[in-house]
Parts: C-alpha cells; structure tokens; sequence
C-alpha cells in the first residue's frame, strides 16, 4: 500500500460491511426458498401417497381383482389437498398428477417471495420451487 | 500530512459498526424465524405421519414424534404448541390436519426495534388422510366405494 492511499481503506469498510449484509440477506432468501421447496415437497409425497390408495378403482378391483387406479378419483385427491394445504403464502401453487400403471406420479410448483431479494438492484421477487413424488398402490 | 487520509475516512468506521450490527441482528432474526418454521412444518409433518401409522396410542405417537423433530433440529420442545385443525379421528380414510407452533425469540435491533414483542410465532401445518386399506384398525362400516378425498 503506498503512503497516500490509508485513507481510502477506512473508507471502503462501510461498503465492506454493506457487502456483507447483502452476501447475508442472499442466504437468507437461499434458505426461505429451501423452505417453500420442504413444503411443496411434503406437499407431493403426502398427495401421492394419498392417492395411491384412494385412487384406486375398487368396483374394479373387487369384480377382476386387477389393481387398477383412477386418474380422475387421483385428481380429486390433489384438488382436495391443494385446498387444505395452508400454503397460502406460496404464489402459484400448481399440482400435477399423473398415473403410470399402479403408480402415482405428483409433481407440485410454487413460487416462493424473497424477504430481501426484490429490495436489491436485479433480485429476484419470486423463486420457483417444485417436487415431484411417486407412490405404488402393492397388495399388502 | 501522512495522516490527511486517516481523518478524512475515520468518522465513517463508527458508523460502519452500527449498520454491521443491526444489520447482522436483522439478518440473525430472519433466520431464525425460518428456521423455525421449518422445524415446526418438519415437526407438523413428522406428527401427522406417526398419527395416521400408528396402532396404539395414536396421539401420543404424533406429540412423541413432533417433539423428537423439534428437538432434532435443535429447538427446544417447550416453545413448541402441537394442535389438532381436523381430528384426532384415526378411522379410515379420516382427514386428519395437524398444526404446529413453535415461538421463536428475537434480538430487539438498534434503530428498527424488536420484532413482535420478542417473539415470533412461527407455524407447520400438514394433512395426511388415514390409509383406508391399512391393518389394525376397525373395518366396521367401511365402504371404499364412500371414502372420497
């Protein structure tokens, strides 16, 4: 460091510290997205799970014996589960079913709001989250 | 004349300190909320699980459970407030809707203040549906055909 230059180093540590707030409310926003991606995970594998067995035809079942699952009684069920949710504060909440042979294949989206982020030049307002379940309907 | 750049530049070390402190406070306050909400949605789901699994003493199972995942994330169980939004009814195909609260303290922070008094209730909630195909539990009046979500 030449001799003129001390000055500008005490200077600089106001914009250092700034720095680090920024680094930390990044973290921050990191870990409330992790959250929202927890509860729309949750969200699939109790909805797949759900499903795999209310889905399941049962006059079908019981008049063949074939295992066979009911995309539409499949859809209800996640219809239903978005309703009771309580992810109010998730934007977006979407939940996609799917049924492949004697599974059930759950895929939710959401889009979680920043704390910090959208007051940042160029942050991002809103993140998108999403988790996907599977769930097999086997004779126990 | 070595030291025209030390006071030029040595009044704003003070004030760097204080935005580094509150903002650190802030910082640490909106961590450990989420972080508390994500022990309570943990402890919520985990309580819900063992309700609906379980063959003996259903609601004693969910507290056992809430308990161990708030301690599992290093909390302490007695912040936590474990209450039923349907249920308890362990019948198949039962909603049953379990919400946990878990009261987070917080730092009062310089300039901006305390948030919530002090504390900050944070809240987990999750629903799972009794298997209607599960064992152990009573087939009496159970028609598949009527269990809809």
């Amino acid at each position: 460091m030449r001799e003129h230059e001390r000055g500008s180093v005490l200077a600089l540590m106001p914009v250092a510290v700034l720095v680090f707030i920024v680094l930390g409310s990044m973290a921050v926003d990191a870990s409330l997205a992790f959250l929202g991606e927890r509860e729309v995970a949750n969200l699939a594998s109790a909805v797949a799970n759900d499903a795999a067995t209310q889905g399941i035809d049962v006059v079908r079942y019981y008049g063949t014996g074939e295992l066979v699952i009911d995309p539409v009684r499949v859809r209800e069920v996640a219809d239903a589960a978005i309703a009771r949710s309580g992810l109010d504060h998730l934007e977006g909440l979407t939940i996609e079913t799917d049924v492949v042979g004697d599974s059930v294949v759950v895929r939710v989206r959401a889009q979680v709001r920043s704390l910090f982020s959208r007051a940042l030049p160029g942050g991002l307002e809103l993140r998108e989250v999403a988790a996907s379940a599977q769930a097999t309907a086997e004779r126990g | 004349m070595n030291e025209r750049g030390a006071v030029g530049g040595f009044e704003v070390l003070p004030f760097g300190l204080l935005v580094f402190v509150a903002g650190t406070l802030l910082l640490t306050n909106a961590w450990a909320v989420i972080d508390g909400k994500l022990a309570a949605s943990a402890a919520a789901r985990e309580a819900t699980r063992a309700f609906v699994e379980s063959t003996g003493d259903a609601e004693s199972a969910a507290l056992a459970a809430a308990t161990s995942a708030i301690e599992g994330h290093g909390r302490d169980p007695e912040r936590m407030e474990l209450t039923w939004d349907v249920g308890p009814d362990l019948r198949r195909c039962s909603v049953n809707t379990i919400v946990v609260r878990y009261r987070v303290p917080t730092f009062t922070v310089p300039f901006i203040g305390a948030f919530g008094s002090g504390v900050i209730e944070t809240t987990g909630r999750h629903t799972e549906i009794v298997d209607p195909y599960r064992s152990g539990l009573d087939l009496d009046g159970f028609d598949p055909e009527t269990c809809h979500a």
